[in-house]
């Protein structure tokens, strides 16, 4: 298309293109050129150059102060006369004689266009510098929703209403264009509206964030929520940049975004709100969990209470009928609140995997905020060792993410937007590290669904982790916990042996049996062993591989390693020591093995006694995994 | 445009330094640097003016300068304050980025 130019022409075209000038202003520019270049050769070749580019009109009014807009009318038009501001032109702006009746010009020639391609330029100029609707309905005295649906949907709009809404676009393109050309340079000339129409709001439209700009940071919301000053301000810079680009405009004129200017007090607030959406939505997942009845003390009572109907009077003989009874109820339950209940598992534990230590900083901040988590006494260890735990899941991170992200997005809200990768418009931020949002959303669940380990000690602490798993059957845990608190004092094992043999009255103020033996099989919960097991509970932290050797078959299951290894750094108190019971990785793969594994797992390292008490516990774990894995799979 | 009082002497150790490493030099006698540019033709040259001049527009300083060919000799120096100011450094950095970008 270009005719052959000589390489000085090349290099100016170039030079000129370089300097920030779109081809779109160029172009136009050519014809404001008019006056410099005022020959005949000139003039027939820049017609003949719209001509070619498609202008429908190639009489373009020979200006003579070369300040209209010429207007393109099917090419998007972008900001125009930007560097290119003839000097001595500089004082005759909008007002002038010359200029008005360029504009009108302009405005006839639209009003001559198919309206809905011109519907289209404006809705995509609107878009494109993000300007809100409102601003156009002030000025113009359109209806918004007219506006609004003639833009979008192409609903007739009448001529005399087009008119007003084209002679806002050319004035507002102009508006636009000096607001960036000066950008650096301050305001030579007399603005037409000044930055903006001046609103009822005052002389700024509020801001809005555009979508490049939401992108950037998202994607630093996924590496830290929680980002320094410094940190703030290249966000700031690099979204500017975008938004600039976005606009075809240079990014040193970033000063021309006017309302819509990145500044670092914004990029501070929008962070703040998504880890405040975080906490919410991880409030409203356990929320989820634990039915429609109203959030108490402990969360998963009320959805213990709902779902299941804890006989009184069951011996402990019958706790695994109960639990079987129960079981079409939690399945229920858990399915309904889950989709897939080893998925959730598993992504929770795949979360908890992605999620850093440094994101452990934020889900703490979920914790404080989320009215339903009961503070943990020992304020880091629960997210951590949920983090931990997570960061064990990695192993298997292909075929946990699909799962837990059905499962998140089922089970948390927060994880929704982490797993699934789904419309949220969190999506963007988790798809890729889910896992620390989705920790975080489980960390601060756990201490819901366990508030009375929590208030037991830095034993409960431990637990905490275990919540985390456990969200995907908080009913079963909770009761799990409470009891697991009450018989903390005697022994761990005994603890555990009470809750196992004597879940009756274990449960007794919770009255579900079902939960209990939830609780006791579950992978979620943590079984209570000796101290020996703290270890265990250690891997919840920082090892991170709390999930990842699963002793068999499950990679996820780290707590092998990790148990190991981790020193007793969490679990302050050594009297008890919780295994974790691995249900994610193993419930999707085998659950009964998984769940057998898990509890085989636990005793690996401990201690004798720790054996000692899995075997007791582990058939009616595993049975009662079997079921649950049978009912979550849903 | 950016500020147009004279440099400190804080001020040019601070900044001077780099611009000399890249060639530029004081001018005796003046308050002034100078440097000149060598390009592969005058079409590279010109246009490297031109990137220069359009942005000694916006920046609304502008650079004393000759041109023979391939060559480009540019002395920058403030006419208000008599001497170098934060401008000339924003216009040598500038220049030396479209150089770079040209050689």
């Amino acid at each position: 298309m270009v005719s052959k130019l000589s390489h000085l022409q090349v290099e100016l075209l170039g030079a000129l293109l370089e300097s920030g000038l779109t081809k779109e202003t160029l172009i136009k520019a050519l014809s404001e050129v008019e006056p410099y270049v005022l020959q005949s050769e000139s003039q027939r070749a820049i017609n003949a150059l719209q001509t070619e580019k498609g202008e429908p009109c190639p009489d373009i009014p020979n200006l003579p102060n070369g300040m209209g807009e010429a207007r393109l009318s099917e090419d998007e038009t972008s900001d125009d006369g930007e560097e290119f501001t003839p000097p001595i032109m500089k004082e005759l702006e909008n007002l002038s004689p010359e200029e008005a009746a360029h504009q009108k010009a302009v405005v006839e020639r639209l009003l001559q266009e198919d309206p809905w391609r011109v519907a289209k330029m404006v809705k995509s100029y609107l878009q494109q510098h993000n300007i809100p609707q409102r601003e156009v309905v002030d000025t113009t005295g359109l209806n918004q929703s007219h506006l609004s649906q003639h833009l979008n949907k192409g609903t007739p709009m009448k001529t005399q209403k087009r008119a007003a809404l084209y002679t806002w676009y050319v004035r507002k393109q102009r508006e636009v264009a000096q607001q960036f050309t000066h950008a650096g340079q301050g305001i030579l000339t007399e603005e037409p509206m000044g930055d903006d129409l001046p609103t009822k709001k005052g002389r700024r439209n509020r801001f809005k964030w555009g979508p490049a700009s939401q992108q950037i940071l998202f994607q630093a919301y996924e590496r830290q929520k929680n980002p320094s000053k410094e940190e703030r301000e290249a966000l700031v810079e690099e979204c500017n940049r975008a938004e600039c680009i976005q606009r075809g405009v240079s990014p040193s004129q970033a000063q021309g975004l006017g309302s819509n200017l990145v500044t670092e007090v914004r990029v501070y607030n929008w962070f703040a709100n998504r880890r405040k959406e975080e906490a919410f939505r991880h409030k409203l997942a356990m929320d989820t969990y634990s039915g429609p009845q109203p959030t108490s003390a402990p969360p998963l009572t009320p959805h213990n209470s709902s779902s299941l109907q804890p006989p009184s009077a069951l011996s402990p003989s019958k706790v695994h009928g109960v639990r079987y009874n129960q079981q079409p109820a939690s399945e229920a339950e858990s399915s309904s609140s889950n989709h897939h209940g080893n998925s959730s598992m598993v992504t929770t534990q795949t979360i908890l995997h992605q999620v850093s230590p440094p994101g452990l900083e934020p889900s703490q901040n979920l914790l404080s905020t989320d009215t339903k988590l009961v503070s943990a006494p020992g304020g880091t260890l629960p997210p951590v060792s949920t983090l931990t735990a997570l960061h064990s899941l990695d192993q298997n991170p292909h075929a946990l993410s699909q799962q837990t992200q059905n499962l998140i997005m089922a089970s948390l809200p927060g994880v929704m937007a982490i797993g699934a990768g789904e419309t949220s418009s969190l999506a963007p931020a988790f798809t890729n590290t889910g896992a620390s949002t989705l920790v975080i959303g489980l960390a601060s669940t756990q201490p819901q669904s366990v508030p009375v380990i929590n208030s037991m000690g830095s034993s409960l602490t431990t637990l905490q982790p275990v919540q985390f798993s456990q969200q995907l059957h908080p009913s079963y845990q909770q009761p799990l916990m409470q009891q697991v608190q009450s018989h903390i004092n005697q022994s761990p094992f005994m603890a555990t042996m009470a809750q196992i043999q004597n879940p009756h009255a274990l449960y007794g103020p919770k009255s579900e049996v079902a939960q209990y033996t939830h609780t006791g099989l579950l992978p979620q919960t943590m079984v209570i062993t000796d101290t020996a097991n703290l270890s265990a509970l250690t891997n919840l932290t920082p090892t991170k591989q709390a999930f990842t050797s699963d002793s068999e078959t499950h990679t996820e299951s780290g707590m092998h390693t990790p148990v190991s290894q981790a020193p007793t750094i969490h679990l302050q108190n050594q009297d008890t020591s919780i295994q974790h019971l691995q249900p994610g990785p193993r419930l999707t793969s085998s659950p009964a093995v998984s769940s057998s594994s898990l509890v085989l797992y636990q005793s690996s390292d401990s201690t004798n006694s720790h054996s000692q008490l899995l075997p007791s516990t582990h058939n009616v774990i595993e049975t009662f995994i079997s079921t649950q894995m049978a009912s979550s799979t849903q | 445009a950016g500020k147009a009082h004279r440099l400190s002497t804080e001020e040019r150790e601070q900044l001077l330094p780099n611009l000399r490493a890249v060639g530029w030099n004081e001018v005796e006698g003046r308050d002034a640097v100078f440097k000149e540019f060598h390009f592969k033709d005058f079409n590279r040259a010109f246009g490297f003016m031109t990137r220069v001049a359009l942005q000694a527009e916006k920046l609304d300083h502008h650079p004393e300068w000759f041109n023979v060919y391939n060559k480009v000799h540019i002395t920058l120096s403030t006419h208000e304050c008599g001497g170098l100011s934060e401008r000339d450094i924003n216009l040598a950095s500038f220049i030396e980025q479209v150089a770079a970008s040209l050689s």
